[in-house]
């Protein structure tokens, strides 16, 4: 045979052999859609809660899951915690919808995350009747919120702002605003970092330009994008969580940050501070919610209970250092806690403030593909 | 190889008591199944995704109103991303080529000058750390490289300016180099290993001198093995995540990075993160199929 | 003396550098992992990263999973790769050549492409995540690796022993695992040992197929690196290179042995 004709016996074959992959491969799909739209059906539910057994899986912030209130809580009920941490809400969604978090029972999305998660159909329903308690502590500002109005598929958890953490001692002047970022770059070559997050720092820069984090206006976000692009060499990477060792060891002089991290590592070296920028910036509540799929309900009902007791609830806050929405928590804080500028953002920068919105999946894809983009270049 | 005939099982056994098909099945079918399920039907999947542009997970359901189209392959190739995939193939090749000429005279001094007891020793310390978790040395080379690492302190001490080298293209080529450097060294050992000392007396007899032995002996005798060690590193360090993910910082997307994001970080393009794989799938069957190549005429050659 | 026997000075000096380059990056995680200081600056001797280890619930409960991955994927790799690599050694059939590419594919296919594939194809056919999904993707590649290593050990064995047995009587299975099993145990040895490795370091096909409380070592690795490193990650390390090395001294010895075995 000659190898010509053996190269093409070859080719055929292997052309065959890639057909049977997609007939495969669509026979996939029709299961894959068919399991999707029936969610969990009551029966479905109720094994995997006798299969779960006592433990109970929390997808959360990093830190968000006390160790000390966990262990107690187990004590307590003998059901057993584990906990994963995801860095961006996107990266949760990622996660549940690839299928990787369908063994979690309690997850922590943002506000904007949990409209996006309603719509999805991703959440249940809150039996409010088990968690009087917490619905009664919340204060009056967290009970309308316009992601989810009257609470019923997420309690608010936290509260917090996006601003800027730097290193006081090295830095000259200080930044006081995302602005200053664009003014110190040259400063802070590769000593800088943003959020992994592709609504904060795309907003940032919408931000300093004047417009709204919640710019829908392509050519708003263009701009946006190309400021960016004037800052990103002086960005050494994205990270939501990495940059605090790096700044307590000195690598880092200025990261874009979230203030209850920002303060735990200002409270570990005084030289480093936390500034709200005084042009505005993201005001966000992370909240508590219940996934559809989650096994073990009785238990996370359980843990949402406890974790929100007054006295738990603000041992977390002391250590996480975010805003607490209940108001029962607030009289248990040290003077410290509340009289930092960081911690209770005084009333004119929180008049600048801005919660994000979901966004239409036309804008959201402008938004990714610049967010890819600036990742790449 | 042999070429796919349809003549029946070969006869090796006369005293069959079982049917014919029967044990080419047992020895056959589970691997071949396990594969074909595991393997080859999820690339068919990809496969699929790849041509339906940007679909999302919670898309799946309207994949045929969504339909079918060339747009995420279009999308792959626009200039921002073509730019990640030449900065993924640059970094692939600088890494081959680094761990070339690093590892050929580390394989030859083993190959050639160790005495033959103590050779596979010496070669299985060179290539221990390769036995070590991949994650703790990139981590290693974050503790060096960091701005308050390992190397400014040695370099303050010695009275020489700081450098930054962390989240650097340069960081990257350094982790990945370290990273796959033994996998060079142990092709190249066994390549040079097989090497005709007979025939660098010959060269050397003859009156050439060692860089003409070396140019007109060695390395043609060697080339199989320069070959199939540059291309495993090459096709490695194409597909590495950790390393770019580690050390690049900013500057590191490479396209394993990228489809990493389209995955399990915030972007959620399932369709576009699936064409991106048959890109990187089709670029290494792509460089296999020239080594084979280039293989098959160097038998002939000889 | 010919010129190719003496060694250039350079060239053993040159080696000599690339293994302490080699080594560079270890014996910086072992030094850190004695320092007092959290980071990279030196400020005095302790073993409190050790026993904070010891403490790490996490990490100890990764590196379970990790074990019974590797072990649960080993185990169903060696037998599917030693059956898989003589069937190949032993039958012609109509598209042997596919067949053989695919038992290869899984060691060129990028890590990431296997992954990514592994992880719609779960989601697409709705099939729970956990740690049965890791050990079933980590089988696709150690049997690859299993089947590659039995293969190459498969070739250089004399095929008249087998053919004798049966002569004398034996049942083809009995002369499977009676004349051709022993023969075969050093490759095996070798590639379980190899697909044992790997496994416990993969890091990218866990991450995408893993399930909630199946995070593996390199993941539990990966995200204490993300969020902020602590030394009992370099204590850690060194834990960890001790117990390759005295694997490697393992495979390395085996090998011997399956060396005599095949001169003899």
């Amino acid at each position: 045979m000659s190898p010509f004709n053996m190269r093409r016996r070859r080719f055929i074959q292997n052309s065959g052999f890639f057909l049977t992959g997609i007939s495969l491969s669509a026979c996939g799909f029709a299961g894959g859609s068919n399991s999707s739209q029936s969610p969990s059906t009551p029966e479905a539910t109720s094994t995997a809660a006798s299969t779960a057994g006592g433990t109970l899986s929390l997808y959360a912030w990093a830190d968000y899951v006390n160790p000390e209130v966990a262990q107690a809580f187990t004590q307590q009920t003998s059901i057993k915690i584990t906990s994963d941490t995801y860095d961006s809400n996107e990266v949760l969604l990622a996660k549940i919808q690839a299928g990787g978090g369908a063994g979690y029972s309690v997850i922590y999305p943002s506000d904007y995350m949990v409209k996006q998660m309603i719509d999805l159909g991703l959440l249940e329903p809150l039996d409010k009747s088990k968690l009087s308690a917490v619905y009664d502590g919340l204060a009056d500002n967290f009970k309308s919120l316009y992601y989810d109005p009257d609470n019923t598929y997420s309690i608010p958890s936290t509260w917090g702002t996006t601003g800027i953490a730097y290193n006081s001692k090295e830095l000259k002047s200080a930044p006081t605003d995302f602005e200053s970022l664009w003014q110190l770059r040259d400063q802070i070559k590769g000593r800088l970092t943003l959020l992994d997050d592709v609504r904060e720092v795309l907003g940032m820069s919408l931000k300093s330009l004047g417009y709204s984090y919640n710019a829908k206006d392509p050519a708003q976000i263009k701009q946006a994008y190309d400021k960016l692009r004037e800052l990103k060499p002086a960005v050494a990477t994205f990270t939501s969580y990495d940059w605090r060792d790096q700044m307590l060891s000195g690598d880092l002089l200025v990261s874009q940050a979230y203030s209850g991290d920002a303060l735990q590592v200002a409270k570990e070296n005084p030289d480093l501070k936390y500034v709200v920028p005084a042009g505005g910036c993201t005001l966000w509540n992370d909240t508590v919610a219940l996934l559809k799929t989650a096994p073990n309900k009785e238990a996370a009902y359980a843990w949402i209970n406890f974790s929100m007791e007054p006295e738990n609830s603000a041992k977390i806050t002391e250590a996480i250092l975010f805003g607490n929405p209940l108001k029962t928590v607030e009289p248990l804080l040290p003077d410290e806690i509340k009289n930092n500028p960081g911690w209770a953002v005084p009333p004119e920068l929180l008049a600048k403030t801005e919660k994000l919105e979901p966004l239409d999946d036309a804008t959201q894809k402008i938004y990714d593909d610049y967010w890819t983009q600036l990742k790449s270049a | 190889m042999s070429a796919p005939t349809l003549s029946p099982p070969a006869p090796a056994y006369p005293t069959r008591r079982l049917p014919n098909w029967l044990e080419p099945m047992v020895l056959l079918a589970p691997g071949g199944l396990w594969l074909a399920v595991f393997l080859v039907a999820p690339v068919g999947i990809i496969l699929l995704l790849s041509l339906a542009p940007d679909i999302k997970p919670d898309d799946f359901n309207r994949l045929a109103e969504i339909g079918l189209g060339p747009g995420n392959y279009l999308n792959v190739f626009s200039p921002i991303y073509l730019l990640v995939i030449w900065r993924s193939l640059l970094l692939a090749f600088n890494s081959a080529l680094l761990c070339l000429l690093i590892g050929f005279p580390v394989a030859y001094w083993i190959a050639v000058h160790i005495p033959k007891r103590w050779q596979n020793l010496v070669l299985l310390a060179f290539v221990l750390p390769l036995w070590t978790s991949s994650l703790l040395r990139t981590y290693a080379w974050i503790t060096i490289l960091r701005p308050s690492g390992v190397l400014n302190s040695l370099l303050g001490v010695l009275g020489l300016p700081a450098v930054q080298l962390l989240n650097s293209y340069t960081a990257v080529l350094i982790g990945v180099t370290y990273s796959f450097l033994p996998y060079m060294v142990l092709v190249l050992y066994a390549s040079v290993e097989k090497l005709d000392r007979r025939l660098l007396e010959a060269a050397a007899d003859l009156g050439a001198n060692a860089t003409q032995t070396f140019w007109r002996v060695t390395v043609p005798q060697t080339l199989p093995g320069i070959a199939a060690g540059s291309l495993l590193v090459f096709i490695t360090s194409l597909g590495d995540f950790i390393n770019p993910d580690l050390l690049g910082g900013t500057s590191g997307l490479t396209v394993a990075r990228l489809i990493q994001n389209q995955f399990l970080g915030a972007t959620r393009n399932w369709g576009f993160g699936s064409a991106l794989s048959m890109v990187l799938i089709l670029g290494v069957a792509i460089g296999i199929a020239l080594l084979l190549k280039y293989g098959d005429r160097k038998a002939a050659d000889i | 003396m010919t010129a190719a026997r003496k060694a250039p000075p350079w060239e053993a000096g040159f080696s000599a550098l690339m293994f302490v380059f080699m080594y560079l990056p270890i014996l910086v995680l072992a030094v850190f992992s004695f320092n007092t200081s959290r980071f990279a600056r030196w400020e005095g001797f302790t073993l409190n990263w050790y026993s904070r280890l010891l403490q790490r619930e996490d990490l100890l409960g990764a590196l379970r999973n990790s074990l019974v991955v590797a072990i649960s994927a080993v185990a169903v790799a060696i037998v599917l790769g030693t059956l898989m690599a003589v069937g190949l050694a032993r039958f012609r059939f109509p598209g042997k050549a596919l067949y053989r590419g695919m038992s290869y594919l899984p060691l060129v296919v990028p890590d990431i492409s296997i992954a990514v594939a592994t992880l719609v194809f779960f989601a697409a056919v709705g099939f729970a995540r956990s740690i049965l999904t890791i050990i079933v993707a980590h089988v696709v590649f150690c049997l690859s690796y299993v089947a590659v290593v039995v293969s190459s050990r498969l070739s250089g064995l004399n095929p008249h022993l087998e053919e004798a047995a049966l002569d004398l009587g034996a049942t083809p299975a009995q002369a499977f695992v009676k004349v051709l099993l022993p023969q075969l145990l050093p490759g095996i040895l070798s590639g379980a040992l190899l697909a044992f490795v790997l496994s416990m370091d993969d890091f990218l096909i866990a991450s995408f197929t893993a399930g909630v409380g199946s995070a593996t070592l390199p993941m539990q690795i990966y995200a204490s690196i993300r969020s902020g490193v602590t030394p009992d990650i370099n204590a850690l390390s060194v834990v960890l290179i001790l117990a390759s090395a005295l694997l490697a001294g393992v495979a390395e010895f085996v090998r011997h042995i399956g060396d005599q075995g095949q001169a003899g």
